[in-house]
């Protein structure tokens, strides 16, 4: 009988150690969140935060998973970062009070612990995004998924691209709207590693 | 009758008139109601807050450094206008206004200090504390002095407000030309009225409170360079320049003339620090 249950438990294991939750390291180097905003009616003006970090675990048995991301917005690049005739540049601008303000909140985070999946993938991460002290409830689409080995130094990643949508004057960054669009579109492209 | 509301709310909404029209316009308007119960000091604060309204981005979530500053120049004012009224002004005033908003201005920046290494913070909080000290003492010592008073606010706010431009934050330049406009509406019921008109802790305290919190955000929230500040922070100095022989109506004229000089000078370092040039 004893005999019997350590080799079933034997067999178990693996099918355990396959459901327990994963936990993944974001690679900075390619996880980049972007954003859009509305430039006076007439065009949607991209940017991006050159640095962020976190972590997200997965748990496909369970239907569970979090996300952890912090993102360094004194590190935005809208592609205007030489002034050249001017004072100042646009990046220089937006790093200023009048938007990301980041001398007084270098860093945006975005906690998630509620995900629901669509089969065996994550659909949706629902957390709280703080951003200028304030925080409110997003939701980020997850609209590609993919888990597969690096190929070249083998190790197994998670990534894929996500998507969101929010107001900036819900987190007190009222300047210049509505010359400057309120929604503010956010895509993040997104890898991890796992630990 | 909509197209005129219309009319009105697009001016409202364009940058120049929220800093510039319409302060100098509240502040004027101000200055006329409440000159006949001493109060024509509140106009400074009144040209500011209107400017603040227009441009509509305050709130009080979150109470970022910025929002701060709005309600500590409104406090300035406030305690501006009753220590006219309640304390007669003693040598003591100056240096006593002085500390009270200094420590203020810790609690303004205490979110960006808590961000800077242990040795920057103290630095950069005793800079900002006397920056805060040295204006209010300066300014304040000009109360009895209406023309003096109304040209230092003119020039300490224009010269904020610039300088803020010109070192990438549009919220404050605009809040600092609101200021100086604001005064500009007090130094046009000092050029009606005569020497009658008088400036009181009501005005000098809201000008040297605001203009030395809003050139600090620059420095702090922006790229205006310490030495800028310090150009700025000669302003009273230079309105308090002689005016000998000059008849009333241009005594004000003269004296913002005298502080437009350090207020350019800071202009001028803020746009040459931008173009790479480091003192």
């Amino acid at each position: 009988m004893q005999r019997f249950t350590l080799g079933a438990l034997a067999l178990a294991l693996p099918l355990a150690a396959a459901a327990a939750p994963e936990s993944y390291t974001l690679d900075p180097y390619h996880t980049y969140p972007h954003f859009g905003v509305d430039h006076f009616g007439v065009s949607l003006m991209w940017g991006r935060f050159d640095k962020s970090s976190g972590k997200f675990t997965i748990d496909r048995a369970a239907k569970k998973g979090t996300l952890d991301l912090t993102v360094e917005t004194a590190s935005l690049n809208t592609g205007d970062n030489d002034k050249g005739a001017r004072p100042r540049s646009r990046d220089e601008h937006l790093r200023s009070a009048d938007f990301f303000n980041v001398a007084e909140f270098p860093r945006m985070t975005f906690k998630a612990s509620d995900v629901t999946f669509n089969g065996e993938n994550p659909a949706e991460v629902t957390g709280e995004l703080t951003l200028l002290g304030v925080t409110k409830p997003l939701t980020l689409k997850i609209e590609r998924w993919t888990c597969r080995e690096h190929p070249f130094n083998k190790k197994p990643m998670c990534g894929g691209n996500a998507s969101a949508s929010l107001k900036r004057t819900d987190f007190g960054m009222k300047y210049a709207v509505p010359a400057v669009g309120d929604e503010i579109r956010l895509y993040v492209e997104f890898e991890g590693y796992k630990d | 009758m909509d197209a005129a509301l219309e009319v009105v709310l697009r001016l409202l909404g364009n940058p120049v008139v929220q800093s510039s029209v319409l302060p100098l316009l509240a502040g004027l308007a101000c200055a006329a109601l409440l000159y006949p119960l001493r109060l024509e000091g509140l106009a400074a604060l009144a040209g500011f807050l209107a400017a603040v309204a227009a441009i509509g981005n305050f709130g009080l979530e979150p109470l970022t450094a910025t929002r701060k500053i709005v309600l500590t120049g409104a406090a300035a004012a406030v305690i501006g206008a009753l220590s006219d009224f309640a304390f007669k002004s003693s040598r003591f005033s100056g240096p006593m206004l002085g500390a009270i908003f200094g420590a203020a201005a810790l609690w303004v920046f205490a979110t960006v200090l808590r961000q800077k290494a242990p040795l920057d913070m103290v630095m950069i909080g005793g800079g900002v504390v006397l920056l805060t000290v040295w204006l209010v003492m300066a300014t304040v010592s000009l109360q009895l002095d209406a023309a003096r008073a109304g040209a230092a606010g003119l020039m300490l706010g224009l010269g904020a407000g610039v300088s803020a431009v010109l070192g990438a934050s549009a919220l404050i330049g605009q809040y600092g030309m609101a200021l100086g406009a604001a005064c500009g509406g007090f130094l046009l019921l000092l050029l009606a009225l005569g020497p009658r008109v008088g400036a009181g802790h009501a005005l000098t305290l809201t000008v040297a409170v605001l203009s030395a919190l809003l050139a600090a955000a620059s420095v702090l929230l922006a790229q205006v360079p310490w030495v800028a500040v310090v150009a700025l922070a000669l302003v009273p100095l230079a309105a308090r320049l002689p005016l000998p022989g000059t008849p009333l109506w241009m005594q004000p004229v003269l004296a913002a003339v005298y502080s437009a000089v350090p207020a350019a000078g800071a202009c001028v370092l803020v746009w040459l620090q931008s173009r790479g040039w480091t003192l």
